[in-house]
This record gives C-alpha cells, sequence and structure tokens, in this order.
C-alpha cells in the first residue's frame, strides 16, 4: 500500500493505516520533540499531543507538501508549544539520555549521546534554536516564525547556542577519564 | 594577538568571513582549529540519527487515538461483528442489499414501529455511505432493524393470546425472502459473522416451519 493510500485510510480513522504511519514516522517525530523538551518524560507527552494533533488534521492535508514534512512541522509546533506554555519547568541535573537512536552507526554512538547530553543542558530558547537550525535545517527566517523572534535575534541566539555548545562537549571530553582507552579515542576524535 | 570569539566562530559556520577575520584565520592555528571544531560540531548536530520512542508509546498513543474517537481499532469492528476494519464497506454494502432486499423484513419492521423513523428509514444507499462512522452507525440500525423484524416474525408467528398462527405456508412463503436477502448478504460478505448468524438463524426458521408442515408440531425455537 503507497502512503497515498495510506493516508486516506488513515484519515478515515483506520486503526492499522494510523499505526503503519506512526511506524514510519515516529522515530523522526520523536526525536525533534525529545531535543526541544530535553525530557524523556515530557518528550512522549509532547509526541503524542504531536500525533493527535496531526491524526485530527489529517483532512486538511492537501499534499501539497511531502507528508513527512507536514508532520515535521505539526511536531515541531506542538513541542514548541508545549514548552511554552509550561508553567514550571525543572531545573535538574539532565543524566545521560535514556533513548535509544535509531541504529546509529556503532563509532558515532559516543558522538551522538554526547551531543544529546549537551543539548539537553543549554538553556531553552538556545536550544531550541540550535535545534531546528542545526538539526533539522529551518531557516533562520522559519525560526522567527516559528518562535515569534526576529531573524536577528534567532541568529544570535544560534551563534551563543554553538558556543556554549563547544565549551560544554570541550568540559565534558575535559572531565572523561583519561584511562580510558575508549574515552581517549574518542576524545581524540572529538578534539580535532 | 586577540583570538576570535565563540559568537564570530560560530557566525563562520555559515558565513563568510570578512577580510580581518580571513587574514586572523590564516595566521592563528588556535583560531582556525577552533573553527574546524565548531564546523565539525555543525555536521554532527545535522547528522543526528532519529530516536525510537519508549516501549508502549503505540499503545498509550492509540488508547487516546480510540478515546478521542479518531481511529477505530479491529476490536472496535469486532464488537459489531466484522473481522476488521478494511471490510467495513463490503460490509454496509451486505447491509443495505440485506435489508434492502427483503420487502418481508421491511413490512414487519415498518409494521413493528409506532412513531419516529424506523431502523430501515434511516440506512443510507450504498452510495451514500462515505466514512467509517456512517458504516458502523449502518450497522447498528442493521441490527436494531433485524431486531424489530425477529420481534414482529415472532408476533406473526403467535398472537397476544398465546395462540399460534395457523397458516405456516405463508410463514415460508415469508420465510423464503429472508433467506434470499440473507444469501445475498453473506455472498457480499462471505466472511461475516453477523450475516452469516442471519443465515443460520433463516435457514433454521426456514427447517422449523418445513418440520411443522410436514407434522404438524408447534415450537418456538426462537
Amino acid at each position: 500500500m503507497n502512503e497515498a493510500q495510506l493516508l486516506r485510510k488513515a484519515c478515515q480513522g483506520d486503526g492499522p493505516a494510523v499505526r503503519a504511519l506512526y511506524e514510519k514516522y515516529s522515530p523522526r517525530v520523536y526525536a525533534v520533540v525529545r531535543r526541544i523538551a530535553a525530557d524523556d518524560d515530557l518528550a512522549q507527552d509532547y509526541a503524542q499531543e504531536a500525533w493527535i494533533r496531526a491524526i485530527r488534521a489529517l483532512p486538511t492535508f492537501r499534499g501539497e507538501a511531502r507528508f513527512s514534512t507536514w508532520l515535521h512541522r505539526i511536531a515541531v509546533n506542538s513541542a514548541l508549544q508545549a514548552v511554552r506554555t509550561a508553567e514550571t519547568r525543572h531545573k535538574r541535573e539532565v543524566p545521560m539520555p535514556e533513548t535509544l537512536a535509531v541504529a546509529p552507526p556503532a563509532r558515532d554512538a559516543l558522538l551522538s549521546k554526547k551531543l544529546e547530553w549537551a543539548l539537553d543542558r543549554l538553556p531553552a530558547r538556545m536550544r531550541k534554536v540550535l535545534i531546528l537550525h542545526d538539526v533539522e535545517g529551518y531557516t533562520h527566517d522559519e525560526i522567527g516564525e516559528l518562535l515569534g523572534t526576529t531573524t536577528g535575534t534567532s541568529k544570535s541566539q544560534l551563534f551563543k547556542a554553538r558556543g556554549k555548545m563547544r565549551v560544554l562537549l570541550t568540559d565534558l571530553d575535559s572531565s572523561e577519564s583519561p584511562g580510558s582507552a575508549d574515552a581517549g579515542k574518542e576524545l581524540e576524535a572529538w578534539n580535532i | 594577538m586577540e583570538h576570535l570569539t565563540h559568537d564570530t566562530l560560530a557566525r563562520l559556520v555559515d558565513e563568510r568571513p570578512n577580510p580581518d577575520e580571513r587574514e586572523h584565520i590564516r595566521a592563528c592555528r588556535r583560531c582556525a582549529a577552533e573553527l574546524r571544531a565548531f564546523r565539525l560540531q555543525s555536521d554532527a548536530l545535522e547528522g543526528l540519527p532519529a530516536l525510537r520512542p519508549p516501549s508502549g508509546d503505540w499503545a498509550s498513543l492509540e488508547a487516546r487515538l480510540v478515546s478521542e474517537g479518531l481511529v477505530r481499532t479491529p476490536e472496535t469492528f469486532r464488537r459489531f461483528g466484522f473481522a476488521a476494519a478494511p471490510a467495513w464497506m463490503q460490509a454496509a454494502a451486505a447491509i443495505v442489499v440485506f435489508l434492502g432486499g427483503t420487502g418481508f423484513g421491511l413490512a414487519l419492521t415498518k409494521g413493528a414501529t409506532s412513531g419516529g423513523p424506523s431502523p430501515e428509514d434511516m440506512l443510507l444507499p450504498m452510495s451514500q455511505i462515505t466514512s467509517t462512522e456512517e458504516a458502523v452507525r449502518m450497522v447498528e440500525l442493521a441490527e436494531r432493524a433485524y431486531m424489530q423484524t425477529l420481534a414482529r416474525y415472532r408476533q406473526f408467528r403467535g398472537r397476544s393470546d398465546g395462540a399460534r398462527v395457523t397458516d405456516p405456508l405463508s410463514l415460508l412463503t415469508a420465510l423464503e425472502g429472508l433467506l434470499a436477502a440473507s444469501q445475498e448478504a453473506v455472498r457480499v460478505a462471505p466472511a461475516d459473522p453477523v450475516f452469516n448468524g442471519f443465515l443460520i438463524n433463516v435457514l433454521a426458521e426456514r427447517q422449523e416451519v418445513l418440520r411443522q408442515i410436514s407434522t404438524g408440531r408447534d415450537d418456538d425455537w426462537f
């Protein structure tokens, strides 16, 4: 069954069709939401909210954009709105994320984990801009629109976020055990 | 020599350096290395993999989707006697054929309805059923119509004072109509348990009437 047929069926409330869409796109939806939320539990809630919104809005999907793009935009909007409307946010030490990457190459696994760890520690606004720009490929105009800021502010936040990430990662590498051969290799790989 | 700031290096990941910055990067190994590290960092971020949602995520999402009426699971359809959602259109067709094809059943049902529209009055023609919700509603209406038809049939067989209709040939004639409609419904949806149930009931009733004709006995198996 092709995607157009799946979408038609999902639009009619067909459970297996919705499940098929979920199986195909949930890793990407969860990834962007998890990175914006910087929290595993919140990410699950936000991702579910994004799916509910998307399935509810399916009848309005006209196919002008790819479904993956449309869905991704809903996920980003949903997560940003959830973060914005959260009344309080727990400021706490974030452990290495438990979330599993979808089959990352083994040699990149630790690097990915370090990046996720550092992303979680960025101030919320910087993190959002960095994720949207460097991870998801949004332009500054799009980010300004999504976050309700100017292009200039988006750029400024991005540069600060990159700088902060660089510091976090350098500190992380410095703090790793020098006696560990694996850690030494990763450190070498990272500190080009 | 004053090194380039992190803000500047971060900007140079995307933008071209001005002449002073270019000159500095050429001359300063440390800033050149830092700029490479910034670029590597952005490339690595771009290459971050998708993340697998936690186990059990689909189950809880599905529960929410069902509770909000956004999806119908196979369980929803099993409740109405259908094997799976994709068969709903076929099943709806069978319902319309079933009730539309039996003048006897409809006549009995109309007779049983006092005031308000009867279920079969609310049934949509096949061409007008466009959604799962409508199809399920049609199933519910078909079930109601069937039960009303059954009630009328019983009324037809036995008078209110308990006396029996003594004309089994009239019953047999009426059952032939129901039988034809049931067979047609099963032909359209051969795996459907509801229509198969209808057919079995009608066949059993027909068999019973035939037995009454041959023996003169008058048991009510319903």
